[in-house]
């Protein structure tokens, strides 16, 4: 198993062209199915979850990280160093 | 009770165990006992009558086992899980942490089997007790703090439930636990209801989950992620299915925990909060309330216990074989720990939902019955959450601990018992995909769905496919720092501080000056009066009943030496106490 994934890593390019295959293969995948029962309009619309989960996707680290950056993050210690303060 | 009864409980089996463990720490056969309970509980689940164990205390009836396909679907996937975790823990040699251990299962079996509030509250208090050993066995100073916060948050939980049971009674005289109807529904159930999410972890009372289970031991973890959360989801499903209020919580959930889970960098902190995603889909199936969203909900928490303690054993083998949960410190372990990584990758493309895995066929039923409900708003939430479990779970936790930089960091493939257990856990996740009928015909209501059709796959497929993109083309971004994310807990934590300086500073001031006062004062009358009544003691009624005050202060210097002032101690005492009253009450 470590060999493959050695082999793999060696051919990162390779794996990408094959991900973006795949990426083009579930879009093609979609034109082809029956789509019966759609819950909403975006059900009967093709390619609708890839151009969700991406922009989802995005938005989200994009989002996330921000808002982290922004106002939650803090050093590890950030209780600690309060209660040592409070020991002095 | 008949003690002939008492065996139909599996709950009973979990704390005979956890009784006899100690007496039996040579030869192995403790690793016989940790084995044989599960495997005892697991097959006895089968034998259950409809109902049994009801008995009469204090002028109410205690119903200890209440046996229907709801409960059913529960108790086969705790005992599953109690099996797994056990042999996950089989090398750890601390007696107590596996005492710990079953007493928990036994809380969590106890309360899926209660048919009455009060019941219901004495194996939830024991819940809570058992888990905090789990923490605090880690023996860390952080591991201590973190335990006690998990404590005193429970407690108030268990205590807000107690009043709402106690309310409803004085309302209605009845503590039969069952379906509420949403009409009738008083402060006392919403009393219940709030008690029952703090243990689901409902924001904005779910700050607990991501301060403990980080803290506690690598394989209290495995154990802690399973029960309490899930537990809490099958007393809600019993009582609360259909509360509109719920199915918004859980949408709002699901995107809550997995927000944080994106950015956090504590792999255990990860997927702690992204427990709270995952429940979200629960509670949120609960709100929803169909036939279909109930189903739903016992399909994810059976798949969703599984796969989420397989992650939680593959993270929690890397920080027992290097000591690191911390993804900036981690990296490039592919080498060295690939069973783990394997393992831990199964438990991540489960709980993301692809095809052939148990996700695929369990989240999917929550979110097309909100579809079917045309419930579009949540549909588009918890496709949303899923989104960002592929990209926090399934990508970036496995690629930033054994793929990305290589952090040099020694290390090789953990216990054979670990991976045996990952193995395990890793076959029913992929098992379930194949086969769902063996989960949907566990099901509380008849399944007509099925999840393998062309558009479902589809739309798998690209959303997998996609987040995946996503992840390549931002991975720079989302290198993990090592810094921590401020949470709701954020209020007890600095409010507490608060407490403190103002019982430091103000109320000892005050107290100082009483306390001078009173020395000035109050003391010298005292010691008048004291003396004169000692005198009365000794002389005068020693004399009577021949020198028995003499003994009773030998006695009292014996009973200062069993408190040792270690609060860990009075409460497993307290705990101990307990059960032996439940028991001479269930025997009698």
């Amino acid at each position: 198993m470590v060999s493959l994934l050695s082999y793999l890593q060696a051919h990162a390019k390779v794996l990408k062209w094959v991900f973006f295959a795949y990426l083009l293969g579930t879009l093609f995948f979609d034109f082809l199915i029956d789509r019966h029962h759609p819950h909403f309009w975006g059900d009967s619309v093709i390619g609708f979850w890839a151009l969700f989960s991406i922009f989802g996707c995005l938005g989200m680290i994009v989002f996330c990280k921000g808002l982290s950056h922004v106002w939650l993050s803090q050093r590890e210690d950030f209780y600690d160093s309060e209660d040592s303060d409070n020991d002095e | 009770m008949m003690s002939s009864t008492i065996f139909l409980h599996p709950a009973s089996y979990f704390i005979l165990g956890a009784l006899l463990l100690p007496l039996f720490t040579r030869f192995k056969m403790q690793k016989v006992i940790l084995l044989a309970v599960p495997l005892l509980a697991f097959w006895q689940i089968h034998a259950l009558p409809e109902s049994f164990g009801i008995c009469n205390f204090m002028g109410f009836e205690l119903v200890f086992g209440r046996v229907d396909k709801l409960t059913y679907v529960f108790l086969h996937v705790f005992t599953l899980m109690a099996l797994i975790g056990a042999i996950y823990c089989l090398h750890v040699k601390e007696t107590g942490h596996h005492i710990a251990a079953f007493l928990y299962v036994a809380g969590a079996l106890g309360t899926t089997l209660a048919g009455d509030y009060l019941t219901i509250f004495i194996f939830w208090e024991l819940m809570a007790f058992a888990s905090t050993f789990l923490i605090w066995y880690r023996k860390r100073k952080r591991s201590i703090e973190a335990g006690y916060r998990y404590l005193l948050v429970h407690t108030a939980g268990g205590l807000i439930l107690l009043a709402g049971i106690f309310l409803r009674y004085q309302n209605c005289h009845d503590l039969t636990f069952a379906q509420i109807a949403v009409e009738g529904a008083t402060t006392a159930d919403y009393l219940i209801m709030i008690g029952f999410m703090l243990n689901a972890a409902v924001p904005p009372i779910h700050a607990w989950l991501p301060d403990a289970y980080p803290e506690a031991t690598v394989t209290g973890a495995v154990f802690m992620c399973a029960f309490t959360t899930k537990t809490a989801v099958y007393v809600l499903a019993r009582a609360f299915p259909g509360f509109e209020m719920l199915a918004i919580m859980g949408a709002v959930m699901a995107l809550y925990g997995v927000g944080y889970a994106v950015i956090e960098n504590d792999a255990r902190r990860i997927l702690a909060y992204h427990i709270v995603s995952q429940v979200g889909y629960m509670v949120c199936g609960i709100g929803i309330g169909t036939a279909m969203a109930v189903n739903g909900v016992c399909a994810h928490a059976y798949a969703h216990i599984l796969y989420k303690a397989l992650l939680f054993m593959g993270v929690g083998a890397v920080l027992e074989m290097t000591g690191k949960s911390k993804l900036n410190e981690l990296g490039g372990l592919y080498k060295r720990m690939p069973w783990a990584l394997f393992f831990t990758v199964i438990g991540g493309i489960a709980i993301s939902g692809f095809p052939l895995t148990s996700g695929f066929i369990s989240k999917s039923m929550i979110i097309a019955s909100a579809g079917a409900d045309h419930r579009i708003f949540l549909l588009v939430m918890l496709t949303l959450a899923a989104v960002g479990t592929f990209l926090s779970v399934g990508i970036k936790l496995p690629y930033f601990i054994w793929f990305g930089k290589d952090s040099g960091v020694k290390a090789k493939d953990a216990y054979w018992n670990m991976n045996l257990a990952m193995a395990f856990a890793a076959f029913m996740c992929i098992f379930l995909g194949i086969y769902p009928e063996y989960l949907y015909r566990m099901l509380p209501f008849p399944v007509n769905y099925n999840p393998y059709t062309a558009y479902h796959i589809s739309e798998t497929l690209q959303i997998l496919g996609f987040t995946g993109l996503g992840f390549y083309l931002m991975v720079k971004y989302l290198h993990p720092e090592p810094k921590m994310n401020l949470d709701v807990d954020w209020f007890y934590r600095k409010g507490a501080l608060v407490f403190m300086w103002v019982a430091c500073k103000p109320i000892s001031i005050a107290n100082d000056w009483v306390g001078e006062v009173y020395r000035t004062v109050g003391l010298r009358f005292t010691m008048l009066v004291a003396k004169a009544l000692s005198w009365f003691d000794w002389e005068g009624i020693d004399w009577v009943v021949d020198n028995s005050a003499k003994g009773v202060v030998e006695g009292g210097d014996k009973m200062r030496t069993l408190q040792t002032g270690k609060i860990q101690q009075y409460i497993g005492g307290a705990v101990a106490a307990l059960m032996i009253v439940l028991l001479v009450v269930v025997f009698l």
